[in-house]
């Protein structure tokens, strides 16, 4: 064996590389350093030799486990079996999902009568934010793959509402925002805020309203209050959760497909910034001519529903 | 939505799945179960999917979630600390060597005996060939993770290796080779 003559700090310094190296993950400069040292060092180089045979080797005999004939034929036909998400079948059939819906709307508006006011409130208030997710972000898909630059989109949001933008950007720091915008929902004066986000593996909404004389009731129907005194609630519905806060002239909703918990923390970092913004003057004059509308008619938005629940005559 | 839609997406990435499930879970039958119940999960969630993105790592990351699951029902007692403890710091010129004719079943036998959590992270990054980001999203672990677990993994690997060729007797051939770093 030859007898190695290596500068054991080089070594130790390149061989903490090897692995990122063999992964290909180095910066083009440190890859040019670590073989310059592995020209050198036949030590070294023996050694990265050894963990690419064993990298190979690996490889090699992980690719002996392939799949049985049957595997293959078995996932085919459970697919078959099985039904897809539930907004998937909304591109397929519409109008049964949308008659589906209507129905739902009037199945809990009657079971409502039953439940207590306070939690009629939260949950019908907070299903504005469901709605408005599941139709233009979910179903009507009204954002680009790769994010809009951010003046074109303070530029959909209006003066009134682009200061919004970069609290949004700030305080959700796992999420991109792809797209901002106002909604107009036909057949009812309201309008919304809409800022769609995609981290996590999912889109979220979060989505700004005016209150117009409606409020959430405090106390038991709290889940959690917010260091900076925010009171938060939240509900699962359609399949999504939504956590849902106020300022003096706006409901503010958070909602997507991921977890409870994690949407309420999620809302808890956002709500203190947002409401302070919109109690200092943030879209303080109405929203009567948004900078740019999503069109509703073109992905059939149930304006009965949505429209109903902010008329609020699901409660009682 | 239509399945054959799915299906074109989906499986091409048939063996890929497969073959990381039979490495993670003794039982080949088990196996076979978790892949079809990852396709179905991600046939019932693909409204979520977005075309364009890395169907691979998305269905990567539903086998990991019931994978984790399932163990986490099943195993009460990690032994992730006993391993990843930073006392365990390895003398990084004093590897074991690497046989230079390796046969899969040594490999495997030793890649049965590396605990859980580094080898996953070896699989995803070895095998399956996933970037270091790739694999901290589908793992839901830090990139610091996926790093010191892939590290800790192979020299654990290539401990289990060495102890299986002594162990059955493997006699290394080729002089020197492999041997440089044990100076």
């Amino acid at each position: 064996m030859n007898v190695l003559n290596f500068d054991s700090k080089q070594c130790e310094r390149v061989r903490r590389q090897l692995d990122a190296y063999l992964s290909n993950e180095l910066l083009v400069e440190t890859t040019s350093e670590v073989l310059r040292h592995l020209e050198s060092c036949e030590a070294c180089s023996l050694e990265l030799d050894a963990r690419m045979r064993l990298r190979k080797a690996l490889r090699k005999a992980a690719d002996q486990r392939v799949p049985p004939e049957h595997l293959r034929e078995a996932i085919s036909r459970r697919l078959r079996r099985e039904q897809p998400g539930l907004f998937g079948e909304f591109r397929v059939i519409p109008w049964a999902v949308a008659l589906a819906s209507l129905v739902l709307v009037v199945v809990a508006a009657q079971q409502g009568f039953r439940l207590q006011r306070g939690r009629q409130l939260v949950s019908s208030v907070l299903a504005i934010g469901v709605s408005d997710h599941i139709q233009c972000a979910i179903k009507g898909h009204n954002y680009p793959q790769v994010a809009s630059p951010p003046d074109q989109l303070r530029k959909k949001l209006g003066p009134e509402y682009a200061g919004l933008l970069p609290i949004v950007q700030e305080k959700l720091p796992a999420f991109q925002v792809l797209e901002a915008h106002i909604c107009q929902v036909p057949g009812s004066s309201r309008n919304y805020v809409h800022f769609i986000t995609r981290g996590q593996g999912t889109i979220l909404s979060v989505i700004l309203t005016r209150r117009e004389g409606e409020s959430l009731p405090s106390g038991r129907f709290l889940v959690a209050s917010a260091p900076a005194g925010v009171d938060l609630y939240k509900a699962q519905l359609e399949g999504m959760n939504v956590a849902g806060f106020e300022s003096n002239e706006y409901f503010g909703f958070v909602v997507s497909d991921l977890g409870q918990d994690e949407m309420v923390r999620i809302a808890t970092g956002l709500a203190p910034a947002l409401r302070d913004a919109l109690n200092k003057g943030a879209g303080t004059e109405k929203a009567a001519t948004p900078g740019f509308q999503i069109d509703f008619v073109s992905i059939g938005y149930n304006s009965a529903w949505a429209a109903r629940k902010w008329d609020g005559q699901s409660v009682a | 939505m239509h399945v054959e839609d799915f299906e074109a997406a989906a499986m091409p990435h048939l063996a890929d799945l497969y073959r990381s499930a039979s490495l993670l879970i003794r039982d080949s039958s088990e196996a076979e179960d978790l892949v079809q119940e990852v396709y179905l999960e991600a046939w019932k969630s693909f409204h979520r999917f977005e075309p364009g993105t890395n169907c691979r790592a998305w269905l990567f990351k539903i086998l990991f979630h019931r994978l984790h699951h399932v163990r986490r029902r099943l195993i009460k007692a990690s032994r992730v600390e006993a391993f990843a403890s930073p006392g365990g710091e390895d003398n990084f010129m004093a590897e074991p060597p690497v046989p230079q004719d390796i046969r899969d079943e040594d490999v495997l036998l030793a890649l049965a005996k590396v605990p859980m959590e580094f080898r996953e992270t070896v699989l995803m990054a070895d095998v399956e060939e996933f970037s270091y980001r790739e694999i901290a999203e589908t793992m839901r672990i830090p990139l610091g993770t996926v790093m010191s677990r892939l590290s800790r993994g192979r020299k654990l690997l290539r401990a289990e290796l060495a102890e299986v060729a002594r162990s059955f007797g493997i006699k290394q051939r080729g002089k020197g080779a492999g041997q440089g770093e044990s100076a």
